[in-house]
């Protein structure tokens, strides 16, 4: 349905895309993730035909945007960063005004409403978009990508600036949507990324960093296989027990979390899973369990392996920079997310 | 292109921009008529167009210079060059969109005209002749406001850039009498605005005045449709 070759994008020296390349299947929802200023914008833009890339070329359905820019526009809704609102428009005149743009050709009135209905605005119908809460204005984005049912729909950071209950309730809408739209979303937030998606594309200064399906990515990517055990006993009696058990690499204590209640850290042999074992140890001792989990793998230990395998595999490879320009591409992620602050 | 024409005659009105414009313009006719008929009578109404041509020339920067900077500021520009429509279509939209407004204005300024209709029988055929010259001049100057309008994102630089190039074309007849040169002349004849609608202020219709007028349009149509593609580029 899409696909991006060797896309690469330069702004005068800086360089934002790195030949990244990747296809994505119809019907499938992809997330997109990436710190701030890795590029994610920067591609959603090539896509959607706003800006140009240097070099490497897109096809939507088989249709080159370079070629046959209208037909390819009419595939995708788009709701970029910040929604392209008109402050002095109602919602209404809003949306009526998007769908004469995009020339739909679907009843007004009926298209309008179902979509005012499916992301919740109908109850701002007839305000000023300029005077609605971010939410609203984040949703009216959102009606907006979707007018005229494109197949295609690439939604830049969808969820932000919204409460909670909307975030879940977009999330949803996204799902859903993505049973018969292929969907591109990008995201900074992990879990986010991880609750809607199938697949995820990480990009990170520029190059794409890794690409896979949403589950296996992030385990494969954990290489940290610590449970993280709350229970009630003695503190170092349980941590001499627990590291008698087999395919335990090391444990060792957090500190006491609730009154007679210690945090531990039970590190095991990758690919094993240890818990019934500690659990039928627990319970044999008469330690009361009180809480177990995995350690998250966060974001920022994400892009920590991500990079550093990346940087590590392009060495291998004899392509990678010297070390002095791995500095200065580091030196200039925070000036490009202060840039990204000042156009907002 | 019908689309983003509608919506920008929509948000000259939704603001006070639209009225304001159109409401100087209209009271300026006014006056000048008011004043021409106390001296004198219809046979001076060339005067009256003569000096809104000032007037206009200094009006049309208010209007266009939100025309294409204020899209690239809110980012609107994202939702019009990610539709189906081409550079041109946007920028053909938004100059009839401003054009709309001077017409309105212009069209205003002949209320006076057919007032004086009832008591006497105004010349007519140069009324018509200024009228259309001020349209055709007025369309020019437009597409210059929408193109140095697409060269920022400031609406105040984009109005006071197209009001410098206004006052150069008013006064660069006397600038070219100033030089002793027959080049310089010849090239100062060509381009003054001036020039080219006094023809019209005698009641004639000129058709190389027109030409040039309507190349001018077409010309900054196709530089600011020019420049909104170049953006994608950077």
């Amino acid at each position: 349905m899409i696909e991006v070759k060797n896309l690469t994008k330069r702004y005068g020296q800086n360089l934002a895309l790195d030949r990244v390349s990747f296809t994505v299947e119809e019907g499938t929802i992809v997330g997109f993730l990436g710190p701030n200023g890795a590029g994610k914008t920067t591609t959603m833009n090539i896509i959607t035909g706003y800006l140009s890339a240097t070099s490497g070329e897109v096809t939507v359905s088989g249709k080159n945007i370079l070629e046959e820019p209208n037909e390819v526009k009419k595939l995708i809704g788009y709701l970029p960063e910040l929604p392209p609102l008109y402050m002095d428009m109602t919602v209404k005149e809003y949306l009526n005004f998007m769908y004469d743009l995009k020339k739909v050709k679907l009843p007004r009135q009926k298209h309008i409403q179902e979509i005012c209905e499916l992301v919740q605005i109908s109850n701002v119908y007839h305000r000023l978009i300029g005077n609605l809460s971010k939410g609203y204005k984040q949703r009216v984005g959102i009606a907006q990508a979707l007018l005229g049912n494109p197949p295609v729909l690439i939604l830049d950071e969808p969820t932000v600036g919204l409460d909670p209950k909307q975030i879940i309730e977009i999330r949803t809408l996204i799902k859903n949507l993505g049973r018969n739209h292929t969907v591109i979303l990008s995201s900074h937030i992990l879990p986010e990324v991880q609750a809607v998606c199938e697949r995820i594309i990480v990009v990170n200064k520029g190059r794409l960093v890794a690409d896979g399906a949403t589950d296996t990515l992030a385990h494969d990517l954990s290489q940290d296989h610590r449970l993280i055990l709350r229970a009630e006993g003695p503190e170092r009696e349980m941590v001499h027990e627990i590291q008698t058990l087999p395919h335990v690499v090391e444990v060792y204590s957090l500190g006491e979390r609730e009154k007679g209640v210690f945090e531990l850290s039970v590190e095991s042999e990758p690919d094993a899973d240890i818990r019934r074992d500690l659990f039928a140890l627990l319970s044999r001792k008469g330690w009361p369990m009180m809480a177990l989990k995995n350690t998250d793998l966060t974001l920022e230990d994400l892009f920590l392996q991500l990079t550093s395998s990346d940087a590590a595999l392009h060495q291998e490879n004899e392509m990678d920079q010297d070390p002095a320009d791995l500095e200065e591409d580091l030196a200039e992620v925070p000036s490009e997310t202060e840039k990204g602050g000042e156009d907002q | 292109m019908i689309a983003i024409c509608k919506r920008e005659i929509r948000s000259f009105f939704n603001s006070p921009v639209g009225y304001v414009c159109i409401a100087a313009l209209a009271a300026l006719y006014g006056y000048y008529y008011y004043l021409v008929m106390a001296i004198g009578s219809t046979s001076y109404i060339s005067a009256v167009y003569q000096t809104m041509f000032s007037f206009s020339m200094m009006i049309i920067p208010i209007i266009t210079m939100k025309s294409m900077s204020d899209d690239q500021k809110n980012k609107t520009d994202q939702a019009l060059l990610t539709a189906p429509v081409g550079v041109t279509s946007i920028v053909v939209g938004k100059f009839l969109a401003c054009f709309f407004v001077f017409f309105v204005a212009s069209t205003l300024g002949l209320l006076p005209a057919v007032a004086m209709s009832f008591f006497s029988s105004p010349s007519w055929g140069e009324i018509i002749g200024n009228y259309l010259g001020t349209l055709l001049y007025g369309g020019a100057m437009v597409s210059i406001g929408v193109f140095i309008s697409s060269l920022t994102i400031s609406q105040i630089i984009a109005a006071i850039g197209t009001f410098v190039v206004s006052v150069f074309l008013m006064y660069i007849d006397t600038l070219g009498g100033a030089v002793s040169s027959d080049a310089v002349a010849t090239v100062v004849d060509w381009i003054s605005f001036n020039n080219r609608y006094t023809t019209f202020t005698q009641g004639l219709f000129s058709i190389s005045s027109t030409v040039f007028f309507l190349s001018v349009i077409a010309v900054f149509i196709f530089l600011t449709a020019r420049r909104l593609e170049s953006r994608r580029w950077i």
